[in-house]
C-alpha cells in the first residue's frame, strides 16, 4: 500500500483545492447481485463479487458461463435486468456504473480489451496510441489540441513496456496477431486506467507469447487492477491473484488458484472437460 | 527531382493546385479566344459546386464510413434558399406569379425571411445544417448504422422531394424556381461576361476554402478519430470517444457543404427544381466520390470533375442513352476491382513509376 499513499500525497500537492481523503476501499469494483435476462434466458443469475485493488482477478468457466456478459455489464455495453456495478475510484466518491454511457466509463478510468484484437488497422501504432490517450476526447480537442510532450513520452514508455517501440510507425494492420493484442493492451494502459479488463488476451498465442503477455500483466498490476477472462490454465497459474469460476451464469466458487484447482466441483464442471 | 519529391509528399495538394490553376486560367483562355463559348464557364462553375458536395460526401463516407444516399436533399435545400433569396431581390419582395396561381394572396413566411437582408443568405448553410442535425442526432444516438442509415437517408430525400412537388404554391412544384439572376447580376450574354467571371472566381475561391478546411480537419487527430469510427466503431466507443456526437458533427458539416454547393449551383444554373432532390441525383454524387477515390478529399474533387466532364462531352447525340450504362459499369468496376478509385490507382502505381524515373536518371 505504500506507493499508493505517496502518489496520493503527490496528487494533493499538485491540487490546491485539497480533496478530502476518503477511507480508501480495498475493493475497486463491486458487482452487486447482477442478473441479466435475454428473452427469458438468464445469462447471469445473482452474481455478487468484489474485485480487489491491484489484483489480477480471473474469471474462468466453460463457454456460455457468462464471462463476456459480465464484462459487458461492467462497461455498460449491456444493461443488467437487476443489480448494479459500483466503482470505487482512488481519489473520488464511489460511482454506480450501471446505466452510464460507455465513453464516460472510459473517462472514469475503466478500460476494456475485446476478445478479437480490435486495433485501428489503417492507422499507425503511434496513431493508435495517440487516439487512446486519456485527454482530448471531445471534438474541439481533437481538432485544436496536439498531444503534449509528456503524453508522447508516456506513449513511448508504454510501447517499450509491451515491446512495440521499434514498430511505432508500422500500420497496425500489418502487425502479427500477438503484437496486435499487445498493442491493444498498451492502448488501454496509456489511458492510465484504474481497472483494465481483458477478454482472452492470450487467445491464439503460442506458449512463449502467452508467457510474455503474463509478464506484461504482472508489470501492469503495479499501477492498476486487471480483470482477465482466459481459458489457458497455465496462464492462470502464472499470474492469477484471485479466480472466480462461473458456471451457467452463476458463481460456482471463488478463491486463490490453488483453492480453485483443488475443488472437486470445479474439476467436474470445467477442468475435467477440455483436458486443459 | 525536386518536383518528384514534392509530388511524393504532397501529391494531393499539388494535384489540387493544378486543378485550381487550370480552372483559374479558363476565363483568360476564353478572352484570348483559345476556348470558345461562354457555356464552358457555366458548366465548369457547376462542376465546382459538384466538387464541393463531393468533398462533403467524402468526409462522411470515405472517412467516417457512413453511406448517405440522400445528400441531394441538402444540396437542394441550399439551392432553394439561394434561389428564394435571389428571387426576392429581383422582385423586391413582391409575391410571385406561381404563388398567385396557387391561390396565395400574401407572401408566405418562409419567403419573407429572404426579403430582409443579405444576412438571410446564411440560410444556405443553416437550413441544411439544422435538418441534418435533427436527422443525425436521433439516428446516430440510437446507433442506427450501415445499410439502415443509407435507406433512411434515401427515404427522407424521397419524402422531401414529394413535399416540395406537392407544396406547389410555395415552391412552384415540379417546375421549381426559374429565371434567377446570379448574385452578381445577370450572367447571360457577352455583355455580362464580367459578372460571370466574378461569379466563377467566387465559386473557385469557395472550393479552395472548403478543400483547405477539410484537409485541415482530416489531418488533425479529428481525422484519425473519423477513420477509427469507420474501422472499429465499438473500439472507438471504448477508447472514450462520444462516437454519435462525432458522427452528427461530420454529418452536419457535410450537409452544410452540400448546401453551399447547391447555392453555387443555382447561380450558374439559373434555376432549381426538385429533380436536384431526387435519389438518382444523390446516388450520382456518391458515384463521383467512389470513382475519384474515397477517403482522400482530392479524390472527391477529381471524381466530380472527371465524371461530369465525361457526361458533358458524351451525353449528347447518339451516346445520350448509353451514358447511363457506361457510368453504371464504371461504378461496378471501381467497387469490384479498384476500391481506391482513380487516386488509389495512382497511389498504387506512382511509387514504382517514380522509382523507374529515378533509376533512369541515375544511369543517365
Amino acid at each position: 500500500m505504500h506507493h499508493e499513499i505517496v502518489s496520493k500525497e503527490e496528487l494533493l500537492a499538485k491540487n490546491e483545492k485539497a480533496v478530502p481523503i476518503r477511507q480508501l476501499s480495498p475493493f475497486v469494483l463491486e458487482i452487486d447481485h447482477v442478473s441479466v435476462c435475454f428473452d427469458g434466458f438468464y445469462a447471469l443469475t445473482n452474481v455478487h463479487t468484489k474485485v480487489k485493488r491491484n489484483d489480477i482477478h480471473f474469471f474462468i468457466g466453460p463457454n456460455g458461463a457468462g464471462k463476456t456478459t459480465l464484462l459487458d455489464i461492467i462497461c455498460s455495453k449491456t444493461k443488467p435486468t437487476s443489480g448494479s456495478v459500483i466503482f470505487h475510484p482512488m481519489y473520488k466518491e464511489p460511482v454506480t456504473l450501471t446505466g452510464m454511457k460507455e465513453y464516460k466509463i472510459v473517462w472514469l478510468g475503466i478500460g476494456r480489451k475485446f476478445q478479437v484484437p480490435s486495433v485501428f488497422i489503417n492507422l499507425t501504432v503511434e496513431e493508435n496510441m495517440i487516439l487512446s490517450l486519456k485527454k482530448g476526447k471531445r471534438i474541439m480537442d481533437t481538432i485544436l489540441r496536439k498531444p503534449k510532450k509528456e503524453e508522447m513520452d508516456h506513449i513511448e514508455e508504454t510501447l517499450q513496456k509491451v515491446g512495440l517501440a521499434d514498430k511505432r510507425n508500422w500500420r497496425a494492420g500489418s502487425l502479427a496477431h500477438g503484437e496486435k493484442q499487445w498493442l491493444e493492451i498498451a492502448m488501454q494502459l496509456v489511458q492510465k486506467p484504474e481497472v483494465i479488463m481483458l477478454d482472452e488476451p492470450a487467445a491464439g498465442m503460442g506458449k512463449p507469447e502467452t508467457f510474455k503477455t503474463g509478464e506484461i500483466l504482472k508489470e501492469i498490476k503495479k499501477e492498476c487492477t486487471v480483470i482477465v477472462i482466459e481459458h489457458d490454465m497455465d496462464f492462470v497459474k502464472q499470474i492469477a491473484d484471485k479466480v472466480t469460476v462461473l458456471h451457467e451464469g452463476k458463481i460456482l466458487m471463488e478463491g486463490s488458484v490453488t483453492e480453485v484447482l483443488a475443488d472437486p466441483t470445479v474439476q467436474k464442471v470445467y477442468l475435467g472437460r477440455g483436458g486443459e | 527531382m525536386k518536383a518528384l519529391k514534392l509530388f511524393e509528399r504532397h501529391g494531393s495538394n499539388v494535384t489540387f493546385g493544378i486543378i485550381v490553376f487550370i480552372l483559374a486560367m479558363m476565363p483568360v483562355l476564353l478572352m484570348l479566344g483559345v476556348v470558345s463559348g461562354g457555356s464552358t464557364i457555366l458548366f465548369l462553375g457547376k462542376c465546382i459546386s459538384f466538387a464541393i458536395v463531393a468533398i462533403g460526401i467524402d468526409l462522411i463516407w470515405g472517412y467516417t464510413g457512413i453511406l448517405s444516399l440522400g445528400h441531394g436533399l441538402y444540396f437542394a435545400l441550399g439551392g432553394y434558399a439561394m434561389a428564394m433569396y435571389l428571387k426576392m431581390q429581383a422582385t423586391g419582395g413582391q409575391i410571385t406569379d406561381f404563388m398567385h396561381i396557387g391561390g396565395l394572396t400574401e407572401l408566405p413566411f418562409a419567403w419573407k425571411i429572404f426579403t430582409l437582408s443579405p444576412g438571410s443568405l446564411l440560410f444556405v448553410v443553416i437550413a441544411p445544417a439544422v435538418v441534418a442535425w435533427i436527422v443525425g442526432y436521433f439516428i446516430f444516438k440510437n446507433r442506427v448504422k450501415g445499410v439502415y442509415f443509407s435507406i433512411i437517408s434515401q427515404a427522407l430525400t424521397w419524402a422531401a422531394c414529394s413535399l416540395f412537388i406537392a407544396m406547389s404554391p410555395y415552391t412552384n412544384g415540379n417546375v421549381g424556381i426559374t429565371e434567377i439572376k446570379s448574385i452578381f447580376g445577370s450572367i447571360k450574354g457577352s455583355a455580362n461576361q464580367g459578372n460571370m467571371f466574378l461569379l466563377f472566381y467566387a465559386a473557385l475561391l469557395t472550393l479552395v476554402a472548403i478543400y483547405a478546411l477539410s484537409k485541415f480537419l482530416v489531418e488533425r487527430k479529428f481525422g484519425r478519430v473519423l477513420i477509427a469510427i469507420r474501422d472499429g466503431e465499438n473500439r472507438t466507443y471504448f477508447s472514450g470517444y462520444p462516437v454519435s456526437r462525432y458522427k452528427t458533427f461530420i454529418y452536419v458539416l457535410s450537409a452544410a457543404f452540400a448546401g453551399i454547393a447547391g447555392a453555387i449551383f443555382v447561380n450558374f444554373n439559373g434555376c432549381i427544381t426538385p429533380s436536384q432532390m431526387t435519389i438518382t441525383y444523390s446516388i450520382g454524387m456518391v458515384i463521383w466520390v467512389a470513382i475519384g477515390g474515397r477517403g482522400t478529399i482530392i479524390g472527391a474533387v477529381i471524381g466530380a470533375f472527371f465524371i461530369n466532364i465525361c457526361e458533358y462531352n458524351l451525353s449528347s447525340g447518339s451516346t445520350v442513352e448509353v451514358w447511363q450504362y457506361i457510368i453504371g459499369v464504371l461504378f461496378c468496376v471501381t467497387i469490384l476491382f479498384f476500391k481506391g478509385g482513380i487516386v488509389g490507382l495512382v497511389q498504387d502505381k506512382a511509387p514504382k513509376f517514380i522509382a523507374k524515373i529515378r533509376a533512369g536518371k541515375v544511369k543517365a
